[in-house]
Parts: structure tokens; sequence; C-alpha cells
């Protein structure tokens, strides 16, 4: 499988089997290309200030559990259900489950260190906006949370999503579509973003 | 990797995102993100119109931009650093804490596990533990018929070309419990009876003349005699005929029959006879006339203890079926006295 991270292509099976083989140096390829996205799984998982030292010890255990990997899967999904496995590992040992508010005050804390000129998206995003989202999301069941927070907040496909959570396809579809629905209730309604909703 | 195609769940706004785009930190993956409405022209349409759901526009918008939205907060979860040209600087520390970790502790290289057969166990253990009864109702019966059937067809291999009676393993064949041995019917003499047959009857010393001798009529020209004794009320009966290749008579068991050897040592031929003893009741198929005589039936009944075994008469082959006989020893006992006396008659 080809994964297209941060502009490389990283031909997964190969590098698999070169650290297999005992290269080290090869996992780096594979850490590389996927900390980015374990670091936001972290984050958006509730490991908030410790999401370094979690992803770090998620690849080292990944890289402990790498001869169990099953050649021909993705990487992707299979690391980032190591990082939320050990996202709550740590939250719960240092019983410091996150609350709403501390939550909040954790994605807050990232968000004036994003350069609105860099990303318009995410500029846009008004920061109200932003509580009522994350207010939604916190008060979804765990499943719907955690299916949306893969699916989207991780931008993973359904197939990768599936694999992470290691549901069938058909559960991650119907759970999906449940939670959205679901937010779509808890979320106060809005005037659309200006402009881009004309194709609407 | 593919782009995501998922224009009938509804939530079509995410339209060609590629999800490996890392949080998409290069300018590449932002124009999706401008117009959350942009991609979802086609997914939202028969998403939401047709379910006519009483609820407002806006919401219905907002719900199908959700997607979009999300996306976007969590690209915000991005570590900062990570907004260089590609994330290298967030992700060279990164690897530099793993490596250097591995190294660290010494950490075995992770061997491939022979993961293809481990897998498959693995796999086949599921399955088996899912279906374990259905699967050891098979296995125990697969496993009584590898240890019941190979003597019997054996059987039924030397009786089809040998005997003219097949024998057949079937478990399910119940006999029905008291059946009694037919009688002969009404009775020609024995000389009338060997002239209808083809073959003269061969009679047991053991038993003496018999009470009724009757000839029946089989397919293909061929004739059974059967001889009839009474004893005490019950009948014993011996059935002969003209050993052809097809079968006659089929047995069908339950259990294997038990091969004996007949007395008298090996024959002109220097084939030693044998014969096989039915002990339990059994089903017995063979053929019956019709009352024009000409249309054959096949019949089924229980027959009893049964001693089956050939003879050579008058230049061929005849197989003798002995029924209502319930000793073993004293059944041998007929047929052995037989062999006297068709030795005396051929000469």
């Amino acid at each position: 499988m080809r994964t297209r991270e941060g502009g490389r292509i990283v031909d997964e099976a190969a590098v698999i089997a070169r650290v297999r083989a005992g290269d080290p140096e090869a996992y780096a390829e594979l850490v590389r290309a996927h900390t980015g996205i374990a670091l936001r799984a972290a984050a958006a998982l509730g490991a908030g200030a410790d999401a370094e030292d979690v992803v770090q010890q998620a690849f080292v255990k990944a890289y402990c559990a790498l001869g169990r990997f099953r050649d021909g899967s993705a990487f992707k999904p299979w690391l980032l259900s190591i990082v939320a496995n050990e996202t709550r590992n740590t939250v719960r040992t240092a019983a410091r489950q996150r609350t709403l508010a501390g939550r909040e005050a954790a994605f807050a804390e990232a968000e004036p260190l994003i350069p609105e000129s860099a990303d318009p998206a995410v500029a846009t995003l008004e920061t109200e906006r932003r509580a009522a989202l994350l207010c939604a999301l916190e008060k979804l069941s765990e499943e719907h949370r955690l299916v949306v927070t893969y699916r989207f907040l991780l931008e993973m496909d359904e197939s990768e999503t599936a694999q992470a959570l290691g549901w069938p396809r058909g559960t991650v579809k119907s759970r999906l579509n449940r939670a959205l629905r679901k937010m779509g209730r808890l979320l106060p309604d809005f005037e659309p973003r200006e402009g881009g909703d004309g194709g609407e | 990797m593919t782009v995501v195609s998922e224009g009938r769940d509804g939530y079509g706004g995410e339209g060609g995102r590629r999800p490996g785009d890392t949080g998409g930190r290069g300018p590449h993956g932002r124009s999706g993100d401008r117009g959350p409405g942009a991609g979802s022209g086609p997914g939202a349409g028969p998403g939401w119109g047709p379910q006519g759901r009483a609820r407002g526009q806006a919401q219905e918008r907002g719900e199908s931009r959700l997607p979009d939205e999300l996306r976007a907060l969590g690209r915000s979860l991005d570590a900062p650093e990570a907004d260089g040209a590609d994330g290298s600087l967030g992700s060279e520390t990164m690897v530099e804490r793993v490596l250097g970790q591995i190294l660290a502790e010494h950490l075995a290289v992770p061997v491939a596990e022979s993961r293809g057969p481990g897998e498959r166990l693995r796999a086949v253990r599921r399955w088996a533990r899912l279906r374990w009864r259905a699967l050891t109702a098979t296995l125990c019966g697969l496993l009584t018929v590898l240890a019941l059937t190979p003597p019997v067809r054996a059987a039924v291999m030397d009786w089809f070309d040998f005997g003219g009676v097949e024998v057949r393993y079937d478990p399910s064949a119940v006999p029905s419990p008291g059946a009694e041995v037919p009688g002969c019917g009404r009775s020609v003499s024995l000389g009338q009876a060997g002239h209808r047959a083809g073959f003269e009857p061969l009679v047991p010393e053991a038993l003496g003349a018999p009470d009724t001798v009757t000839v029946t009529d089989e397919p293909r020209g061929r004739f059974l005699v059967s001889l009839c004794w009474r004893e005490g009320g019950r009948v014993v009966r011996l059935d002969e005929f003209p050993e052809r290749l097809d079968p006659a008579f089929t047995k069908t068991l339950r259990e294997q029959p038990e091969w004996i050897g007949l007395g008298g040592g090996p024959s002109a031929d220097g084939v030693r006879d044998y014969a096989l003893w039915f002990p339990r009741p059994h089903l017995l198929g063979f053929w019956l006339v019709d009352a024009d005589g000409h249309r054959f039936t096949r019949e089924v009944r229980t027959a009893g203890p049964t001693l089956l075994w050939t003879r050579r008469t008058g230049g061929e082959d005849v197989t003798l079926r002995l029924e209502g006989v319930m000793s073993k020893d004293r059944a041998v006992g007929i047929a052995n006295s037989f062999e006297k006396q068709s030795g005396k008659s051929s000469k």
C-alpha cells in the first residue's frame, strides 16, 4: 500500500519489510510519515499536553508489535488504534480524563498558534462554533465520538476507520450517520459562513 | 490511497478529499474547505432531500457541512511546528525520540511472525468456535462412516459378482421387530421345482425333506427355489438361486456380517467355500412378481439371522440363503451337511 504523507510517498510494505529485516532507519520513515496524524489523534482523544509522550510510546509499541502487523493492511489505522489505546491508558493512569472544560482548554491552547493566514478554513471557524462543536462532540456516546473523531478529525476513510476501531464497515457507516445526525441536533443553527455556500 | 467517494451516504461534503493528507498541511489540501458546500452538491441532494425531515434548511445545511467543520477542527489540533514546509521539524524530533528509545532499550527487531499459517489457524479456530456443534456432529458422522464402511463395502464387492446378493451399509435401516420368516406358500414337488428352475434344488441333510417347495420367477428369466421347514411353529427357509451378475437380494445392514469358512476344505478348484453370517435382523430387498407374472417390483422386508453361501451344483453356481435358524453353529452345520450331499449328487 502506498501512502501519501507530508509530500512523501512511502511504500509501507517495503518499509515494514526493511524494519523487520533489522533496519531501524526504515522505521524512521514510518515515524516521519505518521507523526502528524498521530499527534492529532492523541490530541483529539484527549491526551492534551501528554500528546507527544503518548505518540512516542505508541510508536515504540508499534515497533515492538510490528512482527504481528498483518501484511497488506494499512499502517495508519493500525498505528492510530495503538495511539488511541496509549492515550486511554495515559489519561486513565493519570486520572486526568479530560472534562469538557479541560478538553476545550486544550483545543483553545492550540488555536492561537495557527496562523490564520495559512489556513483560511481554520481561520474562519469561529471560536463559538468551535466550542459548540466540541460541546456536541463531548455529548456524544463514546462510540459515536470515536467514529466521528477517526472519520473526520483524523480524516480517515471508512475502511481505515473500520480497521482502527475494529468494527465492520457497515457499523462504521451507520454509527457515523447517527452520530452526525445527533450532532446536527445538538448544534445550534448558525448562519452559513461568508461565501462559499452558494452552491448549496 | 484512494479518493474517498461516498456520495451516497449523505455526507458528500468530503467529496474529493484525500485521507492521507495529514491534516492538509500543504496548501494543496485546502481547496475543498473554502466552500463547505462546494463538494457536497450531488451528495447532499439525494442524501437529505427525499427524507423530508421536518427540519430547517439551515440545520440541514449545518449538518451536511459538519464533516468539513470537523475536519478543520481536527487540523487545528496539529502541532504548530508542523506548520512548516511539510511538518519535518515535529516529525524529525519524534523520529529521534522514538529511535533513541528503541536503541536505548535494545528492543528486538520485530521479526515477522509466520503470520500466514498463524493467522489462518486463528481464523480456523474462530470459525470452529462459532460452529463447534455442527462440526462435532459432522466429524462424528464422518468417523462412523469411515470406521464402518470399508469392510462392508468389501463385502459388497465380493458378493456383487459372486453370490448375486448385494450387501449394503445403511445405519438408518431399522428392521422392524418381531418379523417372522415368511412361509413358502403352495408347494410343488422337488422334481417339478428342479424342472422349472433349471437346476436341481439342494436339500441339506441336516434338515431332511422340506415341508414345502416353491419356485418364484425372478427378473431376467431367473428362478428362485425356496424350501421351507416348519420347526415348532417357526419357519426355516432356504432360498436357492443360480448366481448371476445382478443381485437378486439386497441386504441393508447396520453392522458388518461375519465371514465363516465352511468345512470340507478347499473344493476341487482350490477355493475354500465361505459363508456370510448375518447375526442380526436386517432389511432384505427382493423381487416380487405381479399377479400377471411379468412386472417385478422391489420389496423390502425384515429378515432375521441369515447364513449366505454358494454351492456348485450341476455345473452351475447356486447361491443359498438360509433364514430362520437362530444359531450360527446350527446354520453352519446345515450348510456343511449340504456339502456331503451335493458332493454325492454331483457324482
